[in-house]
């Protein structure tokens, strides 16, 4: 197990080292640097800015000094915001964007699951309709759609919740992490519902059925591990997802997290900005596919065997 | 049935039900309160530094944050005494004293001296900070050859601090709006030992704007900088008039979207924003909503061309493109605001200006002079791309201007929409070919629109150069008689219509909602505000 | 020469299999009709510079927005647009992004997960670890990237969006190749010293069609629905053109004053992903009968 995990963890490496430099030399393609056009400006300017920005080396030479920053958890000054360090700009949007994953996360597999459960506890019936279409529907229905919608109807007609911010007023959270969970939850719902349909059809069901034993108990004690097992798998690189994904509900309710600096960043051509998220999600989304297949080894001694002998 | 479907429906319930009962007070209601105002400000800012940065965002927090030495009555317009208390002006009209109030102080509780003025407008003259406004202090005697390098020693400028308090001004020339350009950004006193503490004096974009080690000037001082999030500032306890401002504090929100600005609004997260949405207008116009307010601004919203680009550098091209756009059609079905459609650069003047010469709506000159420029019908005209920022309201404009071009003059062009500050970064640069573009004058003189064209200015961004244009200017900026002044300006313009190096869409026109619990507030010609005259009233339900 | 026979006799059962599973396909209703739906706007698509009314940059300032009517059936935009036509030119290019960058994704994926899976050891390895690290790359950032770098074409949206989503595709493939792989006839192949590029073409892409079809199914909503946030960012089909996702990102910000310019688009966009959705979870039924439905 601890072979596995740090097999896995080793492996990540160059992949990293792939992805900052896939980023840098993409970054770095795009013609003109930031400063390099400036017009009106005298000279001494742009040679200041591009020696404090090290543009006036050799790529490669800025690709290692970069590199090597990196090492020391150094991504370097932004561009957009030139009074501002990346490392400042992540410190500051992190916190929002995992709070808002987080909440949407737990709001997907709460709602997921039930939705899924009840479905696969009569399937083919109104009961098992009516969930999996409203899965469906929550599928289709794209995040900057729901958003405005949801806003719409308990911010301004019902007035129950807030419209905009995070942590500004009581309530705030509600709707922007129903907004970024709901498609999440419809995954959820149907691939639980398969798992429960798949082990509420094996023997050892039946025989419990058969000793008596109460439906409730027969969900929560033995099929629901069945029905979890597909959704755990899932939710590892679904949570990366929602990290990455959150900067439409961002901007939607003007939540000041990192999925908005990086979308803007992209736009501004904010180099440093650009890579320092780059990295940091994709280290993020290595991290929880990680920790995701760990669990799925855990909770399945059958792969945990064939992990220990290498596959 | 089974029971989770009754467990889900009695969560359902219960959900709703307590957050149905437990209604918040919004941020409004706590705000009228506790007098805190919240603003929707229209975009991140870059900094809050008045010498490096240009943009309204900035410009609606930097007026919090500092005084000039002059203010202005929204009203009358009137310059109002502020840092100065009093002043006196020569008979020529060059120079200036100003008395200095004994009570003016810095937020960290440092005398504001005469001094401090001498040194700020220095720092805005030195080439290596690249201010954009530098031309602004070329009214300033020698201010423009200290720019340029042909004098060295700044003590030839014409900035004196005869004492303490008393400050000698001399202008190269009568400059009739002076008082109303000491209300500007570009002209606030800025807290040099602060910039010297975190760079040198000529660096961009130091830590001296960080809220811990922000000082200026103004009614309120810098507590919070937090990007995307907030700016906020409160009370200066050190501001000489702190007993008549009523505010303990202001929120600004970066909003970028004024449709989300307006939700906000709604749901009483704002008391007021930038710019409602066009396609609400109608509805707060027709329902006499006491939040709406609209007023006419001295500003125009227009396009550049660059001119130092096929198929622009032939000003028959930029003319047809011009000739050819149906602005009365534009403002009444695209723009929706009551704006008023804009044949020349400098929108008509409550100080007795308006500009005889126009860019005429006459799409069949147009197709003659495409044809002329060599692209009869638009046959082999270039793939040009016309920018402007993300907005829906811009992004509507250059839709069915697209569309006007391709009906009447067949030439295709693209459209390329960019994010505020990248659009603002090319526009600089001139990395474009035609732009959105818009310009609220900073005085109310046609000074401040003609001005943006003379040869490389700060604010040119079109590549455009005419002699005879610029000479004209500098003669206006030197005249002493009004109508003198005003027949200069005239011959400017009819040049700036005849080689339309922009095209003007319409004079802008101020569509705002403003909380009817906020009081003070003065619709104004230029949208500017007084923090200090705002306070809040909470309202009865 | 049993070996040949070992290949016959598996064809045979590949046909059976396919016409097995056509006739269950046949029997989901919902499939069916997800079938029948689609097509009926892939035609009206094919057809729309032939059949729509109006032209689709065509604008009438004086008319402005209008509710449905009988002269715009579903309305017009702010610009006096006529909305069925827009909706009619936008499924072009919508179905366009869904279909040819999902043929994009499909083509680089099942090559690459075919010849990792197929040529096995350290080729596989470093062609999945290759997979990992772009997995590994924040996907909507990555076009976002490459539209706002070198700016923003039709040509490049099909490519940047096939070129991300093809990595699930080539993890499917490769595992199916794997096992595969393991299989008599694919040995017998082998030894018949046929080449790897015969071998990967002729026998194991056509037997991990069945997989490939109903990823394929699943990849075109999922390409349709990543279109319409880049053209909610501003970053997908530049004005006049139109997509879906573009008009309904247009129709939200003015829902409340003109809310036909949000439902019909959307609801068009929806009906197609529900289609797709109900078509590919029926082809996955049919091909693969134990498969769980999920």
């Amino acid at each position: 197990m601890y072979l596995f995990i740090i097999r896995r963890i080793l492996q990540s490496i160059p992949v990293l080292l792939l992805v900052t430099a896939v980023t840098f030399f993409m970054v770095h393609a795009a013609p003109g640097g930031p400063f390099s056009q400036e017009r009106n400006v005298p000279p001494e300017v742009i040679k200041r800015l591009n020696q404090r920005y090290h543009l006036d080396e050799p790529m490669w030479q800025q690709f290692f000094s970069y590199v090597g920053n990196l090492l020391k958890g150094d991504f370097g000054p932004s561009f957009k915001y030139p009074s501002h360090t990346v490392n400042d700009l992540i410190v500051a949007g992190f916190p929002a964007t995992f709070e808002l994953a987080f909440y949407a996360t737990i709001f997907a597999v709460l709602i997921g699951l039930i939705a899924g459960v009840i479905a696969s506890l009569k399937p083919n019936t109104i009961q098992d309709y009516i969930p999996m279409s409203s899965a469906m529907l929550g599928i289709c229905l794209p995040s900057f759609v729901l958003g405005p919608l949801l806003l719409l109807v308990f911010g301004i007609w019902l007035q129950w919740l807030p419209v905009a911010g995070w942590g500004q007023i009581p309530g705030d959270k509600i709707l922007p992490s129903i907004t970024l969970g709901a498609s999440y939850a419809a995954y959820i719902a149907r691939i639980s519902r398969g798992g429960m349909l798949e082990v509420l059809s094996q023997d050892y069901i039946r025989t419990a059925r058969a000793k008596g034993l109460s439906t409730a108990r027969i969900v929560f004690v033995h099929a629901l591990r069945g029905g979890i097992t597909p959704v755990i798998s899932f939710l590892g690189p679904a949570i990366a997802g929602l990290l990455a994904g959150s900067f439409v509900v961002e901007t939607i309710f003007q939540i000041p997290g990192l999925g908005r600096f990086y979308v803007q960043a992209a736009f501004n051509r904010d180099y440093t900005m650009i890579m320092g998220c780059t990295i940091f999600f994709a280290f993020l989304i290595v991290v929880f596919n990680l920790l995701s297949d760990v669990i799925l080894v855990w909770l399945n001694p059958r792969l945990r065997q064939q992990v220990g002998g290498g596959h | 049935m089974n029971y989770f479907l009754r467990l889900i429906i009695i969560t359902l319930i219960s959900i709703c039900a307590l957050s149905g009962c437990k209604k918040n007070k919004t941020l409004v209601e706590l705000g009228n309160e506790e007098q805190i105002l919240h603003v929707g400000n229209s975009d991140e800012i870059a900094d809050v530094d008045p010498h490096t940065t240009t943009g309204t965002p900035e410009h609606n927090i930097q007026i919090s944050l500092f005084e000039g030495l002059v203010t202005q009555d929204a009203e009358t317009l009137e310059p109002k005494p502020g840092v100065a208390d009093s002043w006196t002006v020569s008979e020529d009209g060059k120079i200036y004293h100003f008395h200095i109030r004994d009570t003016a102080r810095w937020s960290n509780g440092d005398r504001l001296v005469a001094q401090d003025f001498v040194d700020t407008w220095h720092r805005a003259l030195m080439p290596a900070l690249a201010n954009q406004w530098a031309s602004y202090l070329f009214v300033l005697n020698n201010a423009e050859a200290f720019y340029n390098g042909s004098i060295k020693d700044f003590s030839a400028v014409g900035v004196k601090a005869l004492s303490e308090q008393e400050l000698e001004i001399t202008l190269a020339s009568n400059t009739p709006y002076f008082l109303q350009l000491l209300n500007h950004n570009s002209m606030y006193p800025l807290h040099i030992k602060t910039i010297l503490k975190f760079g040198a004096i000529d660096e961009r974009s130091t830590l001296w704007t960080r809220a811990e080690n922000f000082v200026g000037n103004g009614a309120f001082t810098l507590t919070e900088w937090t990007p995307q999030k907030v700016v906020a500032v409160k009370k200066n306890p050190y501001y000489w008039d702190a007993e008549h401002v009523k505010l303990k504090g202001i929120r600004f929100y970066p909003i970028q979207s004024d449709v989300n600005a307006e939700r906000s609004y709604r749901a009483g997260q704002v008391h007021l924003f930038d710019k409602l949405p066009k396609d609400k207008i109608a509805f707060y116009r027709n329902n006499k909503d006491p939040a709406y307010r609209t007023f006419p601004m001295y500003g125009t919203y227009f396009y550049r061309f660059n001119t130092l680009v096929k198929p622009f550098n032939d000003p028959r091209v930029r003319k047809a493109l011009a000739y050819a756009l149906d602005r009365e059609s534009l403002v009444k079905n695209v723009t929706k605001g009551s704006e008023l459609a804009a044949y020349t650069l400098t929108p008509p003047n409550p100080h007795g200006y308006t500009a005889n010469a126009t860019i005429p709506y006459d799409v069949e000159k147009a197709k003659k002079l495409l044809s002329e420029a060599g692209y009869p019908d638009g046959v082999g005209f270039p793939k040009i791309k016309l920018l402007y920022n993300t907005l829906e309201s811009h992004q509507k404009i250059a839709v069915a201007i697209q569309e006007m071009w391709k009906k009447t003059l067949g030439i295709e062009i693209q459209l390329e929409n960019q994010e505020w500050k990248t659009f603002l970064e090319n526009q600089r640069t001139m990395n474009y070919q035609l732009c959105r573009a818009s310009w609220i004058g900073d005085y109310i003189d046609p000074d401040t629109f003609l001005q943006l064209f003379i040869t490389d200015g700060g604010n040119n961004e079109t590549g455009w150069s005419n002699t005879t244009y610029d000479q004209l200017i500098k003669k206006a900026a030197s005249s002493n008689n009004q109508a003198e002044r005003f027949e200069f300006f005239q011959q400017a313009e009819k040049i700036l219509d005849d080689e339309v190096p922009i095209i003007p869409l319409y004079t802008y026109v101020g569509n705002r909602l403003v909380s009817p619990s906020v009081k003070g507030w003065k619709n104004h010609l230029q949208d500017f505000w007084s923090y200090k005259d705002l306070y809040l009233e909470s309202q009865e339900h | 020469m049993h070996q040949e026979i070992a290949g016959i006799q598996n064809l045979e059962q590949g046909v059976s299999l396919s016409q097995d599973a056509f006739r269950r396909l046949k029997k989901n209703k919902m499939a069916m009709i997800g079938l029948l739906v689609l097509l009926f706007f892939i035609v009206i698509a094919l057809l729309t510079p032939w059949i729509a009314p109006y032209s689709y940059e065509g604008q009438n300032l004086e008319l402005g927005a209008t509710s449905p009517s009988l002269k715009n059936w579903l309305g017009t935009d702010t610009l006096g647009r006529d909305q069925l036509t827009r909706v009619m030119y936008g499924s072009r290019i919508s179905l366009a992004v869904g279909f040819i960058a999902t043929a994009v994704a499909l083509l680089i994926g099942v090559l690459w997960g075919a010849t990792a899976g197929f040529l096995g050891g350290r080729v596989d390895a470093i062609m999945m670890r290759i997979v990992d690290a772009l997995y590994a790359l924040p996907f909507t950032i990555f076009i976002i990237l490459l539209t706002v770098i070198f700016g923003n074409s039709l040509i490049l949206l099909f490519m940047a969006i096939g070129a991300v989503e093809w990595l699930t595709m080539a993890r499917i493939v490769r595992g199916q190749v794997l096992t595969i792989k393991k299989q008599e006839f694919v040995e017998a192949a082998v030894s018949m010293g046929l080449s790897p590029w015969q071998i990967i073409s002729r026998h194991l892409i056509p037997n991990v069609l069945g997989p490939i079809i109903v990823y394929t199914t699943l990849t075109i909503p999922s390409v349709i629905l990543l279109e319409s946030f880049l053209s909610f960012l501003g970053l997908g089909i530049q004005p006049p053109q139109s997509s879906w996702g573009s008009l309904i990102s247009g129709g939200v910000e003015s829902m409340e004053e003109y809310p036909w310019l949000l439902i019909f688009p959307g609801l068009v966009l929806s009906i197609t992903l529900f289609s797709l959705n109900f078509l590919g979870d029926g082809l996955r039924d049919a091909l693969d009968p134990r498969a769980s439905k999920d």
